[in-house]
């Protein structure tokens, strides 16, 4: 079995004519929790999507429990318990927020089942109460609750949380990263992109920069603390 | 006109509506789901006919040639999804028209040499042919109750599916975001094989359950479709609810145009579906 649950190596992605990802590599150990940091616009979210196949990258691979993954059609990857938040979070605007964690739910690919939904409404008492409402009429905050319940119906061995607290209330933001540790105590190998550092910092065990379609740092967050105005420079806006 | 000249019309009517609901759900489902624009959702309504004709004489038995009426039609809708419809979910609509206005051609030929041009019927299958009597003078035939309690058992298990099963939520989810659904690990290709296969199924058995009560005719498909669009831009476009009343209102204005109307009935559908994008312009329920 590999220690690393996902291997990233040179992937290119581009959009059209416009070249995002500019031979993107990096690892994630099993039951790590690894940050993606980054300004706008610099291939973060373009990275997650190459990930999933959501969009297809002209070179480089994506090896997943060291499997290379790279033919599989989106679907096929999520079914080997791979879980995606996505930025905007991926609402139904015609399910119920019952329905929304009812559809997701399934054992994982080993049918193991350790979040079921009670679990779910227990981590997040608040959608208790909005289950018949539609995914659309929630609150950011609910949204993102909801998107993440969603994932972890799923089972999933591999979470990826794109934007994690983008445009949250401070109060609404710690209820997420309450959750985040409880899914990393779990032992769910987590991948957070969000600009947060002072949280991350503590949460995650390995941080990326990336800048430009590159990454341009990869470290722990002993590293991290060495770098930090460097990181901190490429993070403001 | 009497009360039970007006109850016979009023029963036509809603079967007629239930019938056209059969056939415009298939199409607003399709549509709803899949974005896709089949104009050749009317010609499985005649290939439905035209085969349970077939079946009939083959078998002797109008039940069977049902049942194995409907799998031809589903193994046609997985044909054509798979290996027509699958190239067409990046493009956009006119390139839709233009495969699925080929298959009305395709279709429309292959049921010429087939069948040929002559018009044929099915007869009543004897344990449904009887009337009931609705007034000493009125009766009415079994074989139409037959057909809308057909459609009205489709509709409520459809609602059902729909509404509370997890492949239904699929559905659902489909129609709001399909790239989510996907990410969430949906097969959304076999997801739309199966709608597709569905939704043209519906339609054919809407022209199996009618082959005994019309005549089976080439072009019979392409009438149904028109009133069937009707019936999805009264509805809104990818909502069966809507598709369900817009359907009754349909059937039920047609039927007493032709009657209080003979002169004018041709267009009174049109004018219905006029008036009511005057005031919902995305039709009754937008989807």
């Amino acid at each position: 079995m590999s220690d690393y649950i996902l291997q990233v190596k040179g992937l290119h992605t581009l959009y059209g004519e416009s070249h995002i990802l500019h031979g993107l590599s990096f690892d994630v150990k099993r039951g790590q929790t690894v940050s993606i940091m980054g300004r706008n616009g610099m291939g973060k979210s373009t990275t997650l999507k190459s990930v999933l196949g959501i969009v297809k990258p002209r070179s480089g691979s994506v090896l997943y429990k060291g499997e290379d993954i790279g033919s599989s059609p989106t679907w096929k990857r999520m079914r080997n318990d791979i879980a995606y938040v996505p930025e905007g979070r991926g609402m139904f605007h015609n399910l119920t927020v019952k329905e929304h964690l009812q559809m997701a739910a399934r054992k994982n690919s080993r049918s193991e089942e350790h979040w079921s939904y009670d679990q779910v409404l227990d981590v997040f008492p608040r959608l208790q109460q909005r289950l018949t409402n539609k995914g659309t009429q929630l609150s950011g905050g609910e949204q993102q609750m909801l998107a993440i319940g969603r994932a972890l119906l799923t089972n999933p061995d591999l979470l990826i949380l794109d934007e994690a607290t983008e445009g949250l209330a401070p109060l609404i933001r710690k209820e997420i990263w309450d959750v985040i540790r409880k899914i990393k105590q779990s032992g769910v190998s987590t991948i957070i992109v969000d600009k947060n550092i002072k949280v991350l910092h503590e949460l995650c065990e390995q941080h990326i920069l990336i800048v430009k379609g590159k990454v341009i740092f990869n470290g722990d967050s002993t590293e991290l603390d060495a770098k930090r105005e460097f990181i901190e420079s490429n993070l403001a806006v | 006109m009497d009360l039970s000249l007006f109850l016979v019309q009023l029963l036509n009517g809603v079967q007629y509506g239930l019938l056209l609901f059969l056939i415009a759900s298939g199409l607003t489902l399709v549509f709803g789901v899949m974005g896709i624009l089949n104009l050749a959702h009317g010609s499985m309504y005649m290939i439905g006919a035209y085969l349970v004709y077939y079946f009939t004489t083959v078998t002797d038995s109008f039940f069977l040639a049902v049942v194995i009426a409907c799998a031809i039609a589903m193994i046609i809708g997985i044909i054509i999804e798979r290996f027509l419809i699958t190239h067409l979910y990046q493009r956009d609509h006119l390139d839709q028209v233009l495969l699925t206005v080929g298959l009305i051609f395709i279709f429309n030929a292959a049921q010429g040499f087939i069948w040929g041009n002559d018009p044929l019927g099915v007869d009543v299958p004897a344990i449904l042919s009887s009337s009931i009597q609705l007034t000493d003078i009125v009766e009415y035939p079994v074989y139409r109750l037959f057909i809308s309690v057909v459609c009205i058992a489709i509709a409520v298990a459809m609602y059902y599916v729909i509404n509370h099963t997890k492949l239904g939520m699929m559905i659902r989810a489909g129609e709001s975001n399909r790239d989510m659904v996907e990410a969430l690990g949906v097969d959304i290709r076999k997801l739309f094989t199966i709608v597709f296969a569905v939704g043209v199924t519906l339609s054919a058995l809407a022209g199996i359950v009618s082959a005994p009560i019309v005549s089976l005719v080439p072009g019979m498909g392409e009438r149904v479709l028109i009133s069937c669009f009707v019936v999805v831009v009264i509805g809104g476009m990818g909502s069966i609810k809507g598709a369900f009343v817009a359907a009754l209102l349909v059937g039920i204005v047609d039927t007493f145009a032709s009657v209080l109307l003979p002169g004018m009935s041709s267009m009174t559908i049109y004018l219905l579906m006029a008036m009511i994008l005057i005031f919902k312009p995305q039709g009754l329920y937008k989807s």
